[in-house]
């Protein structure tokens, strides 16, 4: 019956073949056989979240056992929404097209700060109540992970539980446990308990807050047993876990629609502003031949023309020469494009280059981050205007005549200089174009320059430091836009209202879930989206809950404040945050893992490539 | 250029979940699957090759098909194409919901298509002697008006057409409690109707919306009304 309706329906919607499952690769098991049935949630439309790797490797994982199934569910975009909520059809899992409200579990991957009215909004197009203190026994364990849980207390009050860290083995200990207690009859609340026994499970209830004065947190102290504090998980041995040989192909055009091999995990840099560098250490890499085996597997299955290489870092991959020449080897002879989409600029050699023009040209991306070197320095991204100008150069004779420069704005010790700084850049990397293609008739080169208002995020060494005010940001846009006058050059900003929400939804506390409640019953969803971004609504949500936005995004916090997330165990010793902050305000760079361990905390016993080197 | 590839066209159905698969979509969905069948399928000459692929028809969203039409080639080196393999190893491939019928050499160009035959069921609280008698009074009226989008001199523009006379009816009938109708509609380049327009302006003439209606592609037909191959 509700298969018919959503058949009906979803033909009345933009590309309904987003809302009817039924794609290559997707599982679809029979329920009388499964144990525990898990609806994977991803808090955005289909195109965003089928784009997501992290999905596809535990859709994969837990699809794998028997006893389980796993499902997608996305966001439905807001034509179908209506459509959903004026004919009564619950949000639904794409594989069974069963309601997800009969599932044992929901879990929801937070990727990003914007998408968490999504969170609330599916829980209750599911026909489920968004606090977890208002949900039955009967009702779904509602679980997240992801990147954004490293500060889980905004979400506290929604989640019966959070995931911390690398989910491949934890995410089936949690269903092994659930599959087990559920065949001897216990409840909801004894599986809790039981449950926040697991290395990397937070059971955010099984703590109590505690708050100064001044609005900040006094103490986060556990009861009834639970672990303190909570560590987040790492796969030790990076090469032989879990990967898909096989993934879901969606029918529909998505973000990014190709085969995926992760490569890395972790980041040896070290950016400072750089919450993955941090949270997802230790810096581990796969061998060459997995990572070729693990190419022509998913190639073989899916049919994709494209193949991209995924990491943090690609060019970091201690053989990257070896891999990409062996890689290259077997797209070509299979008419397969190879995408490479995080180079960095300093050890882009020529070889690199020449491989990549094998398969096909794309454009040429620099994250320079910062315009000066003293800023560069500062936030610890060690690149030199040299090394920037060597690399164009060799792009440039290479026949590359579109550059894209990603740089970030309100990083902490910048001034006027560091923004003309960026203007400096561009005229350089400009300079040089017209110098190697002189006498080349009609050949420009366009540059488009993405601006960004920095967020300060919880685990890096600027998790201290207040956002640029808005004023500022004000000053300093005016600035370069009276700077770029050359119709070549693109200069696009970021919504900085929506940096300010981004930076107190990540640095937020207990008392911003109320906030993020009341926004979103005042309509909103899709904060990430332009089109739905309604700052209005969330400046009143936090006037209503007499919370003040500038107290969580633009203010300086002391050293020994007691950060919201302190009770959770990312491994990244405050000692070390300390350490770097300082550095930072001194423009003194930290050395990369791969040069000297810079002892951030992370032990030896985790796995990681470069872990201890050079201490001794 | 010497050719270098056996044409084959493939009947398929679209079915199921498949007939949420756009036209644009479907192009995608068989390249892959050509990929994943591991066939010498033949891949164009140029900047950057990809696999040949032509549909002959469009077919609307949501409409199903026993008889859709699609062209490829195969690479002369691998040898004389063994039709039964392509078949067996192209439905173990495709997503659920397309299946290919038969594989043959063309033997007509696209441009000679004239005409499809559909099927239509109606499902919803109406009876099917209600649905039939309103389909007969439908199709009684002196013309039948609908609103098409087209360009006029390269301008969007929005033209009224009578679109009773490209209504052949073929029968219509209680079947199993629902009501069934079969029409032909021209079809191909010069003069075409879409079976979506003509379900829809029923609908518009009933007033109320069925639950379902199930729209099938049954036949597609040349000029002179045989079947196209």
């Amino acid at each position: 019956m509700l298969k018919t309706k959503i058949e009906k329906l979803a033909l009345r919607s933009n590309k309904p073949s987003r809302y009817i499952g039924g794609e290559v690769g997707s599982v679809v098991k029979d329920k009388s056989k499964i144990d525990v049935r898990f609806a994977f949630c991803f808090p955005d439309t289909y195109e965003v979240g089928m784009s997501h790797l992290g999905m596809k490797i535990l859709y994969g994982l837990k699809n794998q056992r028997e006893n389980f199934w796993c499902e997608r569910v996305f966001a439905p975009d807001k034509d179908f929404e209506k459509l959903m909520r004026e004919n009564d059809i619950p949000l639904y899992a794409l594989e069974s097209l069963d309601p997800i409200k009969e599932f044992d579990f929901i879990g929801f991957t937070m990727q990003y700060e914007l998408s968490y009215t999504n969170v609330l909004n599916m829980l209750d197009l599911a026909g489920l109540n968004v606090r977890a203190s208002e949900r039955s026994e009967t009702d779904p364990i509602v679980v997240a992970g992801g990147p954004c849980v490293c500060n889980p207390e905004p979400l506290a009050e929604f989640f019966d539980l959070f995931i911390l860290g690398e989910g491949e083995e934890v995410n089936l200990e949690l269903m092994d446990l659930y599959a087990e207690m559920k065949k001897l009859g216990k409840s909801k609340s004894e599986f809790l308990a039981e449950a926040s026994e697991i290395e990397g499970i937070y059971v955010p209830k099984f703590y109590d807050v505690a708050y100064n004065p001044d609005g900040t947190v006094k103490s986060v102290i556990p009861h009834s047993g639970a672990p303190m504090p909570i560590k987040k998980r790492i796969i030790k041995d990076f090469d032989k876990v879990y990967y898909p040989d096989s993934f879901v192909v969606p029918f529909t055009d998505i973000v990014h629609d190709r085969a995926v091999v992760e490569v890395l995990r972790g980041c040896i840099r070290g950016c400072r502003f750089c919450q993955a560098g941090y949270i997802y250490r230790p810096f581990r890499e796969k061998s060459v031949d997995t990572i070729a085996r693990q190419t022509k597997a998913l190639c073989e299955q899916t049919g994709y023309e494209e193949v991209s290489l995924s990491s943090l870092s690609t060019s970091d991959h201690p053989e990257i020469e070896e891999l990409l020449s062996k890689l290259v080897d077997y797209t070509e002879s299979e008419k397969v494009s190879l995408s490479l989409p995080s180079l960095r600029v300093d050890n882009f050699s020529e070889e690199i280059l020449e491989k990549i023009n094998r398969v096909r040209k794309s454009g040429l991306t620099f994250a320079a981050e910062a315009g000066t070197q003293r800023l560069r320095d500062v936030i610890n991204k060690n690149i030199s205007e040299e090394e920037i100008l060597s690399t164009c150069k060799l792009a440039f004779i290479g026949g590359y005549s579109t550059v894209k420069l990603y740089f970030m704005m309100g990083h902490p010790t910048e001034t006027d200089e560091d923004i003309l700084g960026i203007v400096a850049l561009v005229r350089k990397i400009s300079d040089l174009f017209y110098e190697i293609n002189r006498g080349t008739k009609g050949k420009f080169l366009s540059i488009s320059v993405s601006v960004a208002t920095f967020v300060p995020k919880p685990f890096t060494p600027f998790e201290f430091e207040p956002q640029i005010t808005s004023e500022t940001v004000k000053h300093r846009h005016d600035l370069l836009t009276q700077s770029f006058k050359s119709k070549h050059i693109k200069l696009s900003y970021h919504d900085y209202r929506v940096s300010l929400l981004e930076a107190v939804l990540a640095r937020g506390d207990r008392r911003t879930s109320e906030a993020i409640y009341k926004a979103w019953k005042k309509g909103c969803t899709f904060d990430g989206w332009t089109e739905h971004f309604n700052f209005d609504n969330w400046v009143e949500a936090f006037k209503e809950c007499g919370l003040d936005m500038e107290f969580y995004a633009c203010r300086k916090r002391e050293y020994d404040e007691v950060m919201p997330w302190d009770h959770l165990d990312y491994y990244i010793s405050k000692r070390f945050l300390i350490s770097e902050n300082k550095k930072a305000h001194e423009a003194i760079t930290t050395p990369n893992c791969a040069q000297k361990c810079s002892g951030c905390g992370v032990k030896k016993e985790c796995g990681g490539t470069y872990c201890g080197k050079g201490l001794l | 250029m010497v050719k270098d590839y056996y044409d084959i066209r493939a009947v398929f159905k679209k079915t199921g979940r498949a007939i949420y698969i756009s036209h644009l979509d479907l192009m995608r969905v068989m390249q892959r699957t050509f990929k994943r069948a591991k066939l010498p399928v033949w891949f164009t000459k140029g900047y950057n090759p990809h696999v040949y692929l032509m549909f002959s028809l469009p077919l609307s969203l949501g409409v199903s098909s026993d008889c859709e039409l699609m062209d490829f080639g195969v690479d002369m080196s691998a040898g004389e194409p063994d039709y039964e393999d392509i078949k067996v190893r192209l439905n173990k491939a495709l997503p659920e919901g397309l299946e290919i019928v038969t594989l043959y050499e063309p033997k007509t160009k696209h441009t000679e298509i004239g005409a499809c035959e559909y099927t239509l069921e109606f499902y919803g609280d109406r009876s099917a002697d209600d649905v039939l008698s309103l389909f007969n009074s439908f199709m009684a009226q002196d013309e039948i008006l609908i609103e098409k989008r087209c360009k006029v001199n390269m301008k969007k523009t929005v033209v009224t057409i009578d679109i009773k006379p490209d209504i052949n009816v073929l029968e219509s009938r209680d079947s199993d409690g629902h009501a069934y109708i079969s029409l032909r509609l021209p079809a191909g380049i010069k003069h075409s109707l879409n079976i979506v327009s003509v379900s829809t302006a029923f609908e518009t003439f009933c007033g109320f919306e069925f639950d379902k209606i199930c729209i099938n592609r049954t036949k597609i037909l040349t000029e002179s009304g045989d079947i196209f191959s």
